[in-house]
Formats: C-alpha cells, structure tokens, sequence
C-alpha cells in the first residue's frame, strides 16, 4: 500500500469562505488532506484608500480612514490624528486624552472578543461566538451613545475628540468593564481545559521568535511567541505611562498561546479603563483646529499598538489642506505573508485554525 | 484514563456554563415587530430640519455642508436672485455614495441638517437614494433639534413687508427711539441736573419726575 501513487491537487478556499475572514483567496495544494502549498491571494478589497486620502483635506481623511480597519477603526481615527498633530506641534487637552485611551482600549476589547468568537467558530465551537458577540454588543452601545456610530466611528478628530461622553456613559462604561472581565473568566472556563479544544490548538501551528521577527510580526502574536515588545511601552503615546497594566506574555507561539494572550489582553484593557475613567478630569476635549487646517511641510511615520499589531502611518505633508501622501501599515499583512511558511505540511483544518489565530482581517491587508 | 476522565469532566463544566444561558432571556430583539431605541447622538439618515415655527427650511444655501462632505453626497445649487440673496435650486443627498460620518452636521452653522436615528429606508431602485430637498425637510419634520441660530433673523424679517405703508410706520418707529433713550440716560446719568430733552415732549415729565 505504501507505494500507492498519490496524486497533488489544486483546491481554492475562499474568496466566499467563512473561515477567511473577509474576502481572502488561499490557493492550496492538497495531497489528501494534508496541505502541500499555502498562496495567498489577496486583493479583493482593495479601496485605494491612501489615494482617496490624498484628495481630502485631513478632516475628511477621518472617516475614509475609518474603512481601512473596520473593526478597530478608533485605531484608525487616532493614528492619522496622531500623525497629523506631530507633524503640526497641535497640543491635545488632558481630558482629550483620555477619552482616547477609554476608547482605543474599548476598542481593543472588542477586536479582541471578535477573535475568540470567531476562532472558537472556526475551529468548531459555536457558543463562545453568540457570548461574544453579546459582550461586544455592550461596547457598540457604549460607542454609538458617544459618537452616534457602532462601527465607523469617526471620534479621534486631529486635536481631540470630536464630542464629549453623555452623563450616562461612565456608569455604563464601568458596568460593561466589569461584566467583562469576569465574562473572560467564564470564556476561560468554557473552553482552557476542554479536550477537544486543547487538542485542537496545543501545539498546533507553532511560530518561533525569530521567524515571528524576520517576517516583521507585531502585536500579539509576537507576544505570544515569547518576545516582549508593545508599543504602548516601547514606542509611548498618549498618556499610557499613567497606567498600571501588564503585557501579557506568552512562550510556545501556538495556536492556544495566541489564543490565551488575547483573553489576558481584554483583562488588561479592562483594567486601563477602568483606572482611566477614575483618572479623568473635566476639561476642554478638542483644541481649536480649522476644518481646513494644513500642517507644516514634513514627513512622519507614526506607529500605535493595535490589537492586531502595529498600526502606522506614513503622513506627508507639502503644507497645503490636503496630504501629500498618507501610507497606512496595518498588522494583517505581514501576518498573511507568514500563514505560507507556517501552515505548510499540516491538515487543512490545522489550516482554518492557524489562519484564525493570526486574526487576520482583509480590508486591513488590501486597504 | 485518568486522562479521559478529567476530559469528560471539563466537557461537562463547559456545557454547564451553556447551560446556565437556557434558563434566561434572550438579549436578542425580534426586528421588525420590536425595535431598539435608537440613542440620540445616532447617525443615521441625514434631514433636512424646518424652523420649528413658520416650518420653513432652516438652510441659507451657504454650501458649507457640500464642501465639508468627504464623498460628495451632497449637491447643492443655490444662484444668487435678483436681490443678491441664494436661493436654494436644488439640494440632493444621494444615500448610496454618504458614509453617514457626520461632517455636513458639524459644518453647518444654521442647525439647518441633521443626522437621526433613523434607518429604515432600504429600497430596490438605486435611483430612489438620491433624495431631493422635499423629501429630505418631510422626513425632518419629526426630529427635534435644538436651534443653533442667533435669532437675529427675526426681527429684521418685519420690515420688508413694513416698507409699503411708510407714512403710517415713521411716526411709531420714531417713538419707539424715543421711548429706549431716556431709559439710557436714567441708568448713566443719575442725578445729573441737566437731563438731555428728548425730542418728544410727551416724554419729558416722566424723566424728571423720576429723577
Ligand atoms: S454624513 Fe458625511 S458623507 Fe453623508 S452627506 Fe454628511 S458629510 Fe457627506
Ligand atoms: S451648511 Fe447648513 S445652511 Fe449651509 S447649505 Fe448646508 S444645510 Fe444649508
């Protein structure tokens, strides 16, 4: 039997696939089950974003930069805010920055808990899906209360944010905080020692420090393959050094490491927000900024943590209302370059598994 | 086995926490029969707002929203008419290319546009997203708002329809100056012995006798 001629065979999975997340073409050689050869093909979501931003005066930019990461688009709002307000010397009020950090760190949370519903969904679990996106549903409302939107927020406005928190929302916000993270102790429950989950993701798709740093990997799926690096820390911004919170590390780069690390990070974020919400101070929000407002001429690349890695943009500015060039770098891409390297030789749902894991999302590779 | 056996027990907990769920409510609302409530700051389909008493628009044709507009979703034609006043032509919002971002709100200065929390406008024609000005006011007359302009627009608003019968209104317009000014001197001038005389004698003795 052993010398039985196998044959290769070419199979597509996507651009319509549920596990891609998006619309993301994986060409597959097969032999049997097993994966021979892993091609990305990527593209369909393509928005000449960075064009388009080149036609719009910086305020405009705003909103069409919200689409380049739809899901951390408080991310998106504020890197270019950032860029734009270094390249001005624009001084954000206190209070400001703070609504920021309550915000990105919201933000972070819901990514976070569409990665565990959406992995746990891929690799078979349904459940933990429908009760995250329950908890997340607690955030969008939290969103949509301050600035009228659940997914394209438009709020980090250069100078500051756009409008002030409700009354209502620093009582909600510290209930859905707390919720939270006790939620991420019954997700924990739920699934850690669950056998066929462990056996699923232990050991499974294993990424090593040096290929995670050769490939230009970030966020945490470098963390979980034992290297300590945030930018929060090492790169700082706002005002993330009055805060005490952890960075999760974890050793193995493993399917399940990548898994826990994004649990331990929502507990983390919890944290910052709930410290933020005692440290806030009423307050200016915005600092006067012209709707037409130009920066000096000059250049910037400017980086933040997000929660699929580095988030950067390359700002350019000629002097005139509308930028030069903006170039946004978003954690997907080269995190799809390495799904090739890594899930070569395993079984295709090995492959949905990994490919989940890595929390890639599309319109931030395509742009 | 002891290995299995822990397995079956971690599997037992986890469905115990599904459990747990079977016995509550569903946070889940049935759409079309029950609704949220949609929170105020909500952007939805952008209105065109009216004067809450006289129900005209509140837009001055000032084409900041159009400028501000990030998809040009808005198009505005606004000629100026004889009397060098805009007058508002045309005012269309198309629906399919407006990413609801808010901007054209917080550009306009006349509390004139709006965005609400309205959403249900889904169609099959393509062509039924452009809205035009009518269709943008009717779908406004509902939404309250709170009224950013300076009332200014009122007062001057009488004297164009004043202007014919200007025999009749000089005298009153003449005592109402009158009737303000030694209002002004009483407050500046207390117990000054020479008060300026109005022009109007009628006014005369009250001023004194106050004084
Ligand atoms: S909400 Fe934004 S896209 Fe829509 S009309 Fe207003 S400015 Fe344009
Ligand atoms: S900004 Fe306001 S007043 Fe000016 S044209 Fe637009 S809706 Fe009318």
């Amino acid at each position: 039997m052993s010398n039985l001629r196998t044959e290769e065979f070419d199979i597509n999975m996507g651009p319509h696939h549920p596990s891609t997340h998006g619309v993301c073409r994986l060409l597959l050689t097969m032999d049997g089950e097993k994966v021979v050869k892993v091609v990305p093909y990527i593209g369909y979501l393509h928005r000449a974003i960075e064009k388009i931003c080149e036609n719009r005066t910086y305020a405009m930019c705003i909103p069409i930069l919200d689409r380049f990461e739809y899901v951390t688009a408080m991310s998106c709002n504020y890197v270019f805010s950032l860029a734009a307000e270094r390249l001005s010397g624009i001084e954000v009020p206190e209070r400001a920055e703070y609504l920021r950090v309550i915000m990105l760190e919201l933000n972070r949370i819901a990514s976070h808990l569409i990665f565990f519903g959406t992995t746990a969904m891929d690799i078979g679990a349904l459940t933990p899906f429908l009760y995250a996106l329950r908890e997340r549903e607690y955030i969008m409302d939290l969103f949509e209360m301050t600035c009228g939107q659940r997914l394209t927020y438009n709020y980090i406005r250069v100078g500051g944010v756009s409008k002030d928190i409700p009354n209502e929302f620093t009582p909600k916000c510290r209930e859905t905080v707390a919720t939270i993270s006790d939620k991420v102790e019954e997700y924990k429950r739920l699934l850690n020692g669950n056998p066929i989950w462990k056996m699923r993701t232990i050991g499974v798709g294993k990424l090593d420090a040096d290929l995670a740093l050769a490939y230009g990997v970030s966020g945490p799926i470098l963390r979980a393959s034992g290297v300590d690096y945030d930018l929060r820390r090492d790169d700082p911004y706002s005002i993330y050094d009055r805060f005490d919170y952890n960075i999760p590390i974890y050793q193995n780069g493993d399917v399940y490491d990548r898994y826990m690390i994004r649990l331990d990070e929502i507990q983390e974020s919890c944290k910052i927000v709930a410290q933020a919400l005692d440290q806030i101070e009423d307050g200016p929000i915005r600092a006067k900024v012209s709707p037409n407002f130009k920066p000096a001429a000059g250049e910037t690349y400017t980086r933040i943590e997000n929660s699929r890695g580095e988030m950067g943009v390359y700002l350019v500015s000629d002097g005139t209302k509308k930028p030069f060039r903006v170039k946004a770098r978003g954690g997907s891409y080269p995190h799809l370059q390495l799904l090739p390297e890594i899930a070569t030789n395993c079984m295709i749902a090995d492959l949905v598994a990994i490919f989940a894991s890595f929390d890639v999302i599309l319109p931030e590779v395509d742009r | 086995m002891l290995e299995y056996i822990k397995g079956f027990f971690e599997l037992v907990k986890g469905l115990g926490i599904t459990g747990k769920h079977l016995t509550k409510h569903a946070v889940t609302l049935q759409y079309p029969e029950e609704k949220d409530v949609m929170p105020e700051r909500s952007r939805g389909v952008v209105v065109l707002l009216s004067d809450k008493e006289d129900g005209s628009l509140n837009c001055t044709s000032c084409l900041l929203c159009m400028k501000a507009c990030p998809t040009a979703a808005i198009i505005i034609d606004a000629p100026r008419g004889e009397d060098k006043k805009k007058v508002l032509k045309k005012f269309e919002l198309d629906f399919s290319l407006c990413c609801y971002c808010g901007l054209c709100e917080e550009a306009c200065n006349f509390s004139a546009l709006k965005l609400t929390g309205k959403y249900e406008y889904s169609t099959g024609n393509k062509d039924d997203l452009i809205w035009d000005v009518h269709k943008l006011q009717d779908v406004g007359r509902d939404v309250d708002y709170v009224d950013k302009r300076k009332k200014k627009v009122k007062k001057v608003a009488p004297k164009p329809t004043v202007s014919e019968a200007t025999d009749e209104i000089k005298p009153t317009q003449s005592a109402d100056k009158i009737e303000t000014k030694p209002v002004e001197i009483k407050t500046d001038k207390i117990k000054t012995d020479k008060i300026e005389t109005p022009q109007d004698k009628d006014e005369k003795p009250k001023t004194e006798g106050e004084a």
